[in-house]
């Protein structure tokens, strides 16, 4: 707890985290848009008029990386979206792009709210996953499953295992 | 004509939700709005603060189960306010665990395509962080958050505001946040304290009026009244009819 500041009543000020997040966000915009952040090459004529932002989510819809998004990165945190299809056939896609995020980073959060369709291969690598980080000391979260990958754990019965057998589950 | 749902919202008990959707409704209403107001929490407090003391059946409870949509359960109030009772299912709802009822856009679908013709929308959520908020937080593009001047109000605002950033991610939106001051003791040091800690992180957010706390506030609901019927031009009326204008013309402090 931090000390008393100028007189202030206010000790520890739990709400400092507020200016770090919108200096982070500044910077990141600054960043943006004096460099695209993308792998593949395009011809300046081609990309759209859309904002950057717009134009970089086209592109990447054309890329290898489909089965899901990026869509924050920090230091030692990132967001991961699934895709709405997940099965044996991207499974070992998967697996080399969770492996390499769990090896930079110390928390993983997983956005599984567009998932239409999950089989077995899939979860059981999202449960070795989160068994994995936490042998590493790292923190594997799935937010807002969806309707359907709910069913399928709970079909499993995973749910508890996966950290999504609370009603609102990833919410709060 | 697309109205402005604003959820109002904070998890921590006791901070005026209530009373600042009962009476900023109000003030809309008389100032010729046309307003619904949704009872989301299942304590029904709006419902019983706006005199309908007698349980209802048939509330937001049934149009989140499927049965009938928001324009069928209009309970008129008051001239140009209406409200939406939250029903006896609705604690029901916050509690489910099976898959089909757990969605958290049962809400915002709900509310496509009804109340057309309203002006706003607000809706008074639960002083809880469950299923209900998650709703809630899924339908709006506009947040008001009553915030009380301690300092447990800070600390309950610093995890409201997070979890508010992760909606706001997923979801790929940007809410609109206006924060109200309730419940305002101007001779308490640490509402001075509290109120400067606010202005820093969230200027030009936070309405210009101040809602000092009152004993009149706190005793007119228990005869289902508004502030402005229950002691009209009182200090507490006053401040709801500016509060109501800060909120129409985007008056901050």
């Amino acid at each position: 707890m931090a000390d008393k500041d100028d007189g202030s009543l206010i000790g520890y000020d739990p709400l400092a985290w507020l200016q770090a997040s919108q200096d982070e966000l500044a910077s990141d915009s600054a960043i943006a848009a004096e460099e695209p952040v993308i792998d593949v090459v395009v011809e300046e004529d081609s990309l759209p008029e859309a904002p950057l932002l717009e134009a970089i989510e086209d592109i990447q819809l054309d890329t290898d990386e489909s089965v899901f998004d990026c869509a924050h990165e920090s230091e030692d945190k990132t967001v991961v979206v699934l895709d709405s299809v997940l099965n044996i056939q991207n499974v070992s896609q998967l697996h080399q792009r969770l492996l390499g995020l769990l090896n930079d980073n110390s928390v993983i959060d997983i956005d599984a709210s567009a998932v239409s369709m999950i089989d077995t291969a899939s979860l059981q690598l999202l449960l070795v996953l989160k068994q994995t980080a936490g042998s590493l000391q790292k923190n594997v979260t799935i937010d807002f499953p969806s309707d359907r990958f709910m069913e399928a754990a709970e079909l499993l019965g995973v749910t508890e295992l996966l950290g999504v057998d609370q009603p609102a589950s990833g919410f709060f | 004509m697309t109205a402005r749902i604003i959820a109002v919202i904070n998890q921590k008990g006791g901070v005026g939700k209530t009373t600042t959707t009962v009476n900023l409704s109000h003030a809309l209403a008389r100032a010729g709005k046309k307003v619904t107001v949704i009872d989301f929490d299942p304590q029904s407090h709006l419902t019983v603060s706006l005199g309908v003391v007698t349980v209802q059946k048939n509330g937001i409870d049934q149009v989140l189960l499927g049965a009938g949509n928001l324009d069928e359960k209009l309970i008129p109030v008051r001239k140009n306010l209406n409200l939406i009772a939250a029903g006896a299912r609705l604690q029901e709802i916050e509690q489910l665990t099976e898959t089909k009822v757990s969605g958290s856009d049962l809400l915002r679908k709900s509310l496509d395509n009804h109340l057309m013709d309203q002006d706003f929308i607000l809706i008074d959520c639960p002083p809880s962080s469950g299923v209900l908020v998650a709703n809630a937080l899924f339908a709006v593009d506009e947040i008001l958050v009553p915030m009380t001047s301690d300092y447990l109000a800070l600390q309950g605002l610093s995890h409201l505001m997070g979890t508010i950033k992760k909606f706001e991610k997923a979801l790929k939106k940007q809410y609109r946040i206006s924060l109200v001051i309730s419940r305002y003791v101007s001779t308490r040091r640490i509402s001075v304290d509290v109120l400067e800690t606010l202005k820093k992180y969230f200027p030009g957010q936070i309405l210009a009026t101040v809602i000092k706390e009152t004993a009149l506030l706190a005793e007119c609901p228990s005869f289902g009244k508004t502030i402005f019927e229950y002691r009209p031009g009182c200090r507490s009326a006053r401040d709801f009819t500016s509060l109501g204008k800060d909120f129409l013309d985007g008056r901050v402090m």
